[in-house]
């Protein structure tokens, strides 16, 4: 089973265009999605989610019809919204059952045995009678997947996850998520390069509502080798270089500033290679 | 500073279109109002003598809105424009950039709250502008008077501005500190129980000054003040802040300040940081540390499970999401409060809602559940327009919307889930209402549950409605993007579609929502009547209508994340149930066809008339057939009735004849009948040849004539059919009269002869649309012409009387007269009644499950037929037939007749009704009374009413004045006096105050909103508050100054002279002529003062004092003062010099079973020769308090202040206003 996405085009009333012709064909498997604040992740992810329709093309999950089979589905979907809440004074436990009667869990001793399990696998059965509105953020964030995981799903989409975690949280997060299987499409969207660099063997790169960069993080990486180069300036000469070189990336260290230079020859001799990571990938892209 | 965050604040405003919206809705509700009230937008027409555009009525409305359900929405706007200044900066986290700026504490918080302030300001200035354009179109209309800009700007300065302040400084206060509106909202709910609450307790005019202080918003403050004001008064005068006008204003404006003082010092910049908790028992949890090593399962070996098709899902979700609901519901503060504050306040205002004369009625199972069940289905409506907002937005407002909204659960299983919720939520609170009603009942001694009752009343018919208003608040949310937008929506729907569609004189059941076809109060007797099918009949419509638009507006439940209604509409399109499509077509047929049925029923069999048709139609007959009205008609001389009755069919078949005579001079050929548009007539014969030369079924109206004309002295015999049955299984307005239990009918059914002016139109304004000359309300007093009718009967003076009344067979039917057989036929009960003496053209029959308590006086039997279970005050009645009989017997004259029978119908009018010898009485006004024996200010009102109408077998059986002004003065004002005198004798001189005192009251409101002409009592038109309010006075006041004997003699030589005459008939002047025969010439002036004249003082205690003096004894030196006006019919009052006759008196205190009541050292009459006149008294006790006319004897806009206690300051009335010079012309 397959997730195919053809076509797509979304553009909001405002007239913001938020996915433009976007085609992607993804197979079981963690699949990353890699893009600034804004590029459209988010669209997309509801939009295979069944929250929204696109104008144009079509989404399938094998052979469901995302748009005109919905129902049908969510039946398969696991789902972590980037912005979520939970009904105040209702307690872990009880608002997991919910969501488990939602997705049609019928049995109620089947509902009590995977909620039980979730609670256990996100580690939050010791604050099960807690209510939801007391938990911190990344306990918040693993009941969020516990729900996703609700049901057996095929298709898991995990938008921002990991946004405002601590490090910790966040590998116990990176933790999960690398576990949910090989047999499962699981789509991750984010704009922290850490997480795909650590989770995710497939991934593209949007921005602007159209995907940039489509393949395996290391292939990308392995393209990217020799064309990466840095040097050390001075804050000040940094608008100087900006017009000479196509800088990539530039962080502040100790008062002076690290540029990233890509480029297929040595720009200067002041420059000197590096080894490219991800995260160069990345900001070539959106450049 | 101040002065940029304040412009800053009002920019702000000025650029959200809510502010003008709200603007908008003033502007146009009072526009709306202006034109509709003076007749621009014609609504139907009645006549008033009040301007429209007075300071005293635009104060009125103004403080509309602050009233009833209106108060809600204002407070609610307010709410919305004020509460927020400080607190949005919280809620869009933009305190941190305000807070780190160098501003002050003052100009940010006055900043903020000034500047709100003027926005409400500006857009309450709707009202104002509203009112003024209104005026502007309206002007030339006779309600509209010259248009002064002070009349809409005083009341707005004395009213809205406080107001605003005092309401905009607390929920601007209780925002800031507790950062959330609920609260705010909360004590706007609460606050309007409270006022109904206190509305409901404190009615009595006892408890009105107290009342006039409590009204935070002033408007019991301004009734006080002008609640007597006459109509030329309220016409001219301005409103001036004195007296209680002045102290409310000043109490609830310095409360304002005092909030606003007061939120200011505590307000920090830091409190955001931490917001004043409400519910301090709120526990915070530590947080626990998760563990560090998570023991993780491989998500392969989560167990399986099964995950269900949506239709083996669906009823198990549905249950599970509506158990979910209702337990978030009712654990939420909100549902708890409600309810709670709903049971204390049904029990408070328990004891007050049927109080007659301060008299309760017992807790019965219908009075309190009515009471109990308005109270809570009043709350639950706002709870259900609040939390169906909350439910379907729920997801959205707590970001849940993507979870569930990814989740396979149909949308409609979502929203019936917790559709369902709310409803068991409602049940639950309909639960509360039960056992607030029972404990209410059990605090009062009464164990007589009715759960019968409960259930029908509260799950049967208000949970039905709640449900269906749940349903239309749930669709219309479905509709809107915005919950509040769905509250306002939500709450003009079920609380003013009524209002609206009544005031648009719309009066189709099919398209008022969630309208319940004629309902019928329930009855003891009856029990609810025939509506019960009906109300379903019409819930089951309302129902389809429900679905049909439910399955529509499913589609744009907002689900997932599109924006826009289309975009909804079009996400929808795949996820709609398969059922969808049956259920829309089964509620369309049943829309189709119980909408068919309804239309039916209440426009086709019968017609719904609008009020401006039915003025048409009026104008018509009297164009048409005006002139039969001087057209001779021969007179019922006898009337012979066969009535069968059939409850169970709710009809009956009349059967009958009437032998007419030729009273005049000259012969009669033509004879016109006027039929009841009610009936069905079958046939109308008389037994001489004739043709009939109008058939007018439009106007009910059949003229024949005679082919040889009668001649005078002659008798022609008229025989009649007639069926009443309904003419479709209901119409619009509820029926009552032929019921199951209890039916009560009237020879109104029956034919009458000749034209019948009673059915013109009488309204002038209405007439003068017609090209109809102005009508007088009644015949002029010195209108010859019209002493040959008595105001009873236009075609009949006194007739012989027969029936045959039958009914089924468990049943007893009541005619007047005497049985004089009782038989039964074909499984039904006969009662032949026959009269052995004339009586007035006016009889009735009734039939009920009736049980009979029996008695005498004398040889007169006495009979009470009641409802079992109704035994309460049988014995009172009988005690009051019995001194009433013995009373009126020796004052006035013999009884006619042999027996006095009181029978009981449902409660579906109130009064009690006195026909010959037969006096039928509601179950609601004395049956059910619980007279307090210990109470002196309880009265026994059982007891009074029924003097009252045994009084009626004297005045208006035997002595009946003309067709002419002033005849209720011998029926009404003299069955009060007969009353009065019957009760004095009972229960004592000290009872009367109270009642008296109840008069006077009733008398100064009626002539303040009269609306044609006021006029004294000999000319009065059948006016309520003066033939019985002021009757009663003039008649008790009369009897003080002439004396009881002098009074009976006088009235005694009356009967003698004018009982059981022929025409023509007595009128008031020969009464009051009467009366002067038995008054000494010093007391002339009385007679004029209280029968032909509108007299009115303003008496007072000036200056008072008490001194012990050497031998025990007190000397009083007391100044007292009175002044003395005469008014015209508008109530326009000139001074006329005082040489009067008046009451001083001067009294202690004394315990009367634990309460103290004033108790006389003395009381004489005292001649007012000047203005203001001071006296000395030696009494023997230490006084407590004096005063001239202590008893309020005299008519006195200023009751309060005719009595003074010797440690309190006299307050000396301001006397300027009362007088202005005009000529008082009487006609």
């Amino acid at each position: 089973m397959q997730l195919t996405i053809s076509n797509v085009s979304k553009t909001y009333e405002n007239g913001l265009k938020a996915l433009t012709d976007v085609n992607l064909t993804i197979a079981p498997g963690m699949f990353g999605l890699l893009g600034p604040n804004g590029a459209g992740k988010s669209t997309l992810m509801r939009t295979i989610a069944t929250l929204q329709d696109p104008d144009t093309g079509s989404i399938m999950l094998g052979d469901i019809d995302v748009v005109k089979q919905k129902e049908d589905l969510r039946k398969v979907l696991g789902y972590l919204p980037q912005d979520f809440g939970f009904y105040p004074k209702v307690n872990a436990e009880d608002m997991l059952d919910h969501f488990a009667v939602l997705k049609g869990i019928n049995n109620k001793s089947e509902r009590k045995a995977i909620c039980d399990a979730l609670l256990h696998q996100t580690n939050l059965y010791d604050a099960r009678k807690r209510n939801l509105s007391e938990y911190s953020g990344g306990m918040r964030q693993r009941f969020g997947i516990a729900q996703a995981l609700l049901g057996n799903p095929k298709l898991i989409i995990v938008d921002e996850p990991t946004a405002g975690l601590d490090p910790a949280e966040r590998n116990r997060f990176h933790n999960i998520l690398s576990d949910l299987g090989e047999n499962i499409i699981v789509i991750l969207s984010t704009h922290i390069v850490e997480d795909i660099k650590n989770l995710c063997p497939r991934m593209v790169i949007m921005n602007r509502g159209q995907v940039l960069l489509d393949g395996k993080p290391s292939e990308t990486i392995e393209q990217m080798r020799n064309t990466i180069w840095k040097l050390m300036i001075d804050k000040n000469d940094l608008n100087a270089y900006k017009e000479k070189y196509k800088i990539i990336s530039a962080k502040v260290i100790d008062g002076k500033v690290l540029i990233h230079v890509k480029s297929d020859t040595l720009p200067d001799a002041a420059f000197s290679v590096v080894e490219p990571d991800l995260e160069d990938v990345y900001f070539s892209n959106i450049l | 500073m101040f002065s940029e965050i304040f412009r800053f604040e009002l920019k702000y405003a000025l650029k959200k279109p809510s502010t003008y919206v709200f603007f908008s809705i003033y502007f146009a509700f009072y526009l709306f109002l202006s034109l509709a009230a003076s007749g621009v937008i014609p609504l139907g027409s009645s006549d008033s003598n009040t301007l429209l555009n007075s300071a005293v009525a635009n104060a009125s409305l103004y403080l509309a809105f602050n009233q009833n359900i209106l108060a809600l929405i204002h407070n609610m706007i307010i709410i919305a424009i004020m509460a927020t200044a400080i607190q949005r900066d919280f809620e869009y986290n933009s305190h941190s950039l305000f807070f780190t700026k160098p501003i002050t504490k003052s100009a940010y918080f006055f900043g903020r709250f000034f500047g709100v302030l003027v926005i409400a300001l500006f857009v309450f200035s709707g009202q104002l502008f509203g009112l003024l354009l209104g005026s502007i179109i309206g002007s030339g209309q006779p309600t509209i008077g010259p248009i002064h800009l002070y009349n809409y700007l005083q009341p707005f300065l004395y009213f809205v501005v406080p107001n605003t302040l005092l309401f905009g400084t607390i929920y601007f206060s209780l925002t800031t500190f507790l950062r959330n509106t609920t609260i705010a909202y909360l004590f706007t709910v609460i606050f309007f129980l409270f006022d109904l609450a206190a509305n409901a307790v404190l009615s009595d005019i006892e408890y009105q000054s107290l009342a006039a202080m409590l009204d935070p918003y002033g408007n019991k403050a301004l009734g006080k003040v002008t609640q007597y004001w006459t109509p030329s008064e309220q016409n001219e005068r301005l409103l001036s802040l004195t007296d209680y006008l002045l102290y409310n204003r000043a109490a609830w404006l310095g409360l304002a300040l005092l909030i606003m003082w007061f939120s200011y010092v505590r307000f920090s910049f830091s409190q955001f940081l931490n917001p004043s908790k409400v519910f301090l028992f709120r526990k915070i949890r530590e947080q626990s540390l998760s563990p560090q090593t998570p023991a993780i399962q491989h998500v392969g070996e989560l167990p399986k499970v099964t995950i269900s098709a949506s239709g083996k899902a669906f009823w198990n979700q549905l249950l599970f999401i509506s158990r979910f609901e209702y337990k978030r519901i009712v654990k939420s503060y909100f549902f708890i409060i409600m309810l709670v504050l709903g049971g204390v306040l049904a029990y408070v205002i328990s004891s007050f809602n049927s109080l007659i004369f301060g008299t309760e009625v017992y807790p019965v199972t219908y009075n309190i559940v009515s009471q109990t069940g308005s109270m809570f289905q009043f709350m639950l409506s706002i709870l259900i327009i609040f939390y169906s907002g909350n439910l379907v937005f729920n997801e959205k407002q707590f970001k849940v919307d993507e979870l569930v909204g990814a989740s396979p659960i149909k949308s409609s299983t979502l929203v019936l889930g917790k559709y369902l919720g709310l409803l068991a939520s409602v049940a639950l609170g309909l639960l509360g209402a039960l056992i607030t009603g029972v404990v209410i009942q059990s605090l009062k001694g009464y164990y007589h549950f009715e759960f019968n009752q409960y259930f029908v009343s509260l799950y049967g018919r208000t949970f039905i409605n709640l449900a269906l208003i749940s349903a239309i608040c749930f669709v219309i949310q479905f509709m809107v993007s915005n919950k509040y937008v769905g509250f306002v929506i939500s709450f003009i729907v079920a609380f003013l579609s009524k209002i609206i569609f009544s005031q648009l004189q719309l009066k189709n059941p099919l398209y008022s929502f969630n309208s319940s076809g004629p309902m019928l109060p329930y009855s003891d007797m009856n029990g609810y009547g025939d509506s019960t099918p009906i109300f379903y009949l019409f819930k089951l419509y309302w129902l389809a209508v429900i679905v049909l638009l439910f399955v529509f507006a499913i589609r744009f439940y907002l689900r997932g994340k599109e924006k826009g209604l289309k975009a909804r509409f079009r996400f929808s399109k795949y996820d709609s149930h398969k059922q969808f499509r049956l259920a829309a077509i089964v509620s369309g047929i049943v829309f189709i066809g119980i909408g068919s049925v309804i239309y039916y029923n209440v426009k086709v069999a019968n017609k719904i008339i609008s009020k401006t048709e039915e003025e048409k139609l009026e104008a018509k007959f009297e164009q048409t057939y005006k002139h039969f009205q001087y057209t001779h008609q021969p007179r019922v001389v006898s009337s012979y009735v066969e009535v069968d009755l059939f409850p169970d069919e709710l009809g009956a078949k009349f059967k009958g004849y009437y032998f007419l005579k030729n009273k005049h001079k000259v012969a009669i050929d033509t004879i016109m009948i006027n039929y009841s548009g009610e009936i069905q007539l079958k046939s109308l014969q008389f037994s001489l040849p004739h043709i009939e030369i109008i058939d007018d079924t439009e106007m009910d109206v059949k003229v024949f004539k005679l082919n040889a004309p009668l001649q005078p002295g002659d008798s022609i015999r008229l025989d009649f059919a007639i069926d009443y049955f309904r003419k479709s299984w209901f119409s619009n307005n509820e029926k009552s009269d032929v019921v199951y239990n209890g039916t009560f009918i009237n020879n109104s059914l029956l034919p009458s002869i000749g034209y019948n002016d009673d059915a013109e139109l009488d309204q002038n304004e209405a007439r003068a649309k017609f090209n109809l000359k102005p009508k007088a309300r009644m015949n002029n007093i010195n209108d010859t012409a019209a002493f040959a009718n008595t105001y009873i009967s236009k075609d009949a003076d006194w007739i012989n009387f027969e029936c045959i009344v039958s009914t089924v067979d468990d049943q007893i039917a009541v005619a007047p007269g005497y049985l004089i057989k009782e038989y039964t036929k074909d499984n039904r009960r006969y009662f032949h009644y026959k009269m052995d003496c004339p009586i007035l053209n006016f009889y009735s029959f009734l039939s009920a499950r009736y049980k009979v308590k029996k008695d005498k006086y004398k040889a007169i039997n006495i009979e009470i037929y009641y409802h079992e279970g109704h035994e309460y005050n049988l014995d009172r009645m009988i005690n009051s037939i019995k001194k009433s009989l013995a009373y009126y017997e020796k004052a006035f004259s013999p009884y006619q007749h042999r027996q006095v029978r009181i029978l009981e119908f449902p409660r579906y009018a109130s009064f009690a009704q006195s026909f010959p010898n037969t006096i039928p009485y509601s179950e609601s006004i004395g049956f059910i009374a619980d007279v307090d024996e210990n109470d002196p200010l309880s009265i026994d009102y059982p007891f009074y009413v029924t003097a009252h109408e045994v009084g009626h077998q004297w005045w208006a059986h035997q002595v009946i004045g003309a067709d002419v002004q002033g005849s209720t003065l011998m029926s009404e004002s003299l069955a009060e006096y007969s009353a009065l005198m019957v009760m004095e004798k009972e229960y004592g001189k000290e009872a009367m105050h109270k009642f008296l005192a109840d008069a006077l009251n009733k008398y100064l409101l009626g002539r303040a909103t009269e609306k044609k002409k006021e006029l004294p009592i000999m000319l009065a038109e059948n006016q309520q508050y003066i033939h019985y309010n002021k009757g009663c006075l003039i008649m008790y006041a009369l009897r003080d100054y002439i004396g009881e004997d002098s009074v009976n003699s006088a009235l005694k030589r009356y009967i003698k002279k004018v009982g059981f005459q022929s025409a023509p008939y007595t009128t008031a002047k020969e009464f009051v002529a009467n009366m002067r025969l038995s008054t000494p010439d010093s007391l002339q002036y009385v007679i004029k003062d209280l029968f032909e004249d509108i007299t009115v003082y303003e008496n007072y205690v000036k200056d008072l004092k008490s001194v012990k003096q050497a031998d025990g004894k007190y000397k009083v030196t007391l100044t007292v003062g009175t002044s003395k006006f005469k008014a015209d019919s508008l109530g326009k009052s000139k001074e006329v010099p005082v040489n009067d006759w008046i009451d001083i008196g001067i009294f202690n205190e004394q315990e009367v079973k634990g309460k103290k009541t004033d108790k006389e050292l003395l009381l004489k009459k005292i001649k007012m020769d000047k203005a203001v006149k001071t006296f000395e008294f030696i009494v023997d006790k230490e006084p407590v308090s004096a005063g001239l006319d202590p008893y309020n004897k005299l008519i006195d806009r200023m009751p309060d202040n005719n009595k003074c206690r010797f440690d309190a300051k006299p307050t000396p009335p301001d006397l300027s206003a009362n007088s202005s010079n005009v000529n008082i012309t009487i006609n």
